[in-house]
């Protein structure tokens, strides 16, 4: 084949900046990075919880650094964008169909945030708050 | 309606997806806010907490959510890491799922010592 076949430039690492659409969706996929990191420091707190009071102790003080606050206030960020983002593709993943019609999107969505205000009054009761 | 030929991992990234969509807000504020205020320091006590995850069915409950929740993003971060352009996918995919199934049995040991 002689023929050279056009392709176009593109950057392998910043793609993602030339399209606002591509932005919001690094913006998405990205949130696993601080999920992942999270979900670690919980399973850390699991075992120091296991090891005795100073070690507990040691675990909270950790959460309470620095560090820790700035890591979890960016960590609640990106999950509520998990959230929200995972939220608004319900109704292309879930089609509830009732009868002729199916189920309208808006209401699934509405749902799932009624579930989400429900689960998160629970815990913080759980906790304590209320 | 096309049917996934990779029906697991695909009910392990959703199904991961949907309980930190619904669960993880709340738990990082409530540490979050513990960090910042010193709020719900009763509830993460040191006796509060043991007595807590003491509970079985709290340590079916933790476990089925950090379980999924580490296989939901050990899946996206194997996508990741092809969008900021490591190519290497089957390399990544060993890592990324090594690492969750790494951390499901540390899960496992850490629930059962408390």
């Amino acid at each position: 084949m002689s023929r050279k076949p056009y392709v176009r430039q593109m950057s392998k690492t910043s793609w993602f900046l030339t399209h606002s659409r591509y932005k919001n969706y690094m913006l998405h996929e990205v949130t696993c990075i601080f999920i992942a990191i999270y979900a670690v420091i919980l399973i850390v707190g699991l075992f120091r919880l296991g090891q005795g009071p100073e070690a507990w102790q040691g675990w909270l003080d950790g959460l309470r650094s620095p560090l820790g606050i700035i890591f979890q206030i960016l960590a609640f960020i990106f999950s509520v964008i998990h959230t929200w983002s995972w939220f608004k593709v319900v109704p292309q993943a879930m089609r509830i169909q009732r009868g002729e019609d199916f189920v309208p999107g808006n209401l699934i969505v509405g749902v799932h945030y009624g579930v989400l205000a429900v689960i998160s009054l629970f815990v913080l009761i759980l906790a304590g708050v209320a | 309606m096309a049917r996934s030929s990779k029906a697991i991992p695909w009910f392990l990234f959703a199904g991961g997806g949907t309980a930190t969509a619904f669960i993880l807000p709340v738990i990082i504020l409530v540490t979050g806010l513990f960090a910042l205020f010193g709020a719900f320091s009763g509830a993460l006590s040191y006796e509060t907490m043991q007595a807590f995850i003491g509970n079985w069915l709290i340590k079916i409950i933790v476990f089925g959510i950090l379980f999924l929740t580490l296989w939901h993003v050990a899946h996206r971060l194997r996508v990741v890491a092809h969008d900021f352009g490591i190519r290497a996918d089957t390399g990544v995919a060993i890592v990324v799922y090594g690492l969750a199934a790494v951390g499901t049995i540390a899960t496992i040991v850490a629930l059962l010592n408390v």
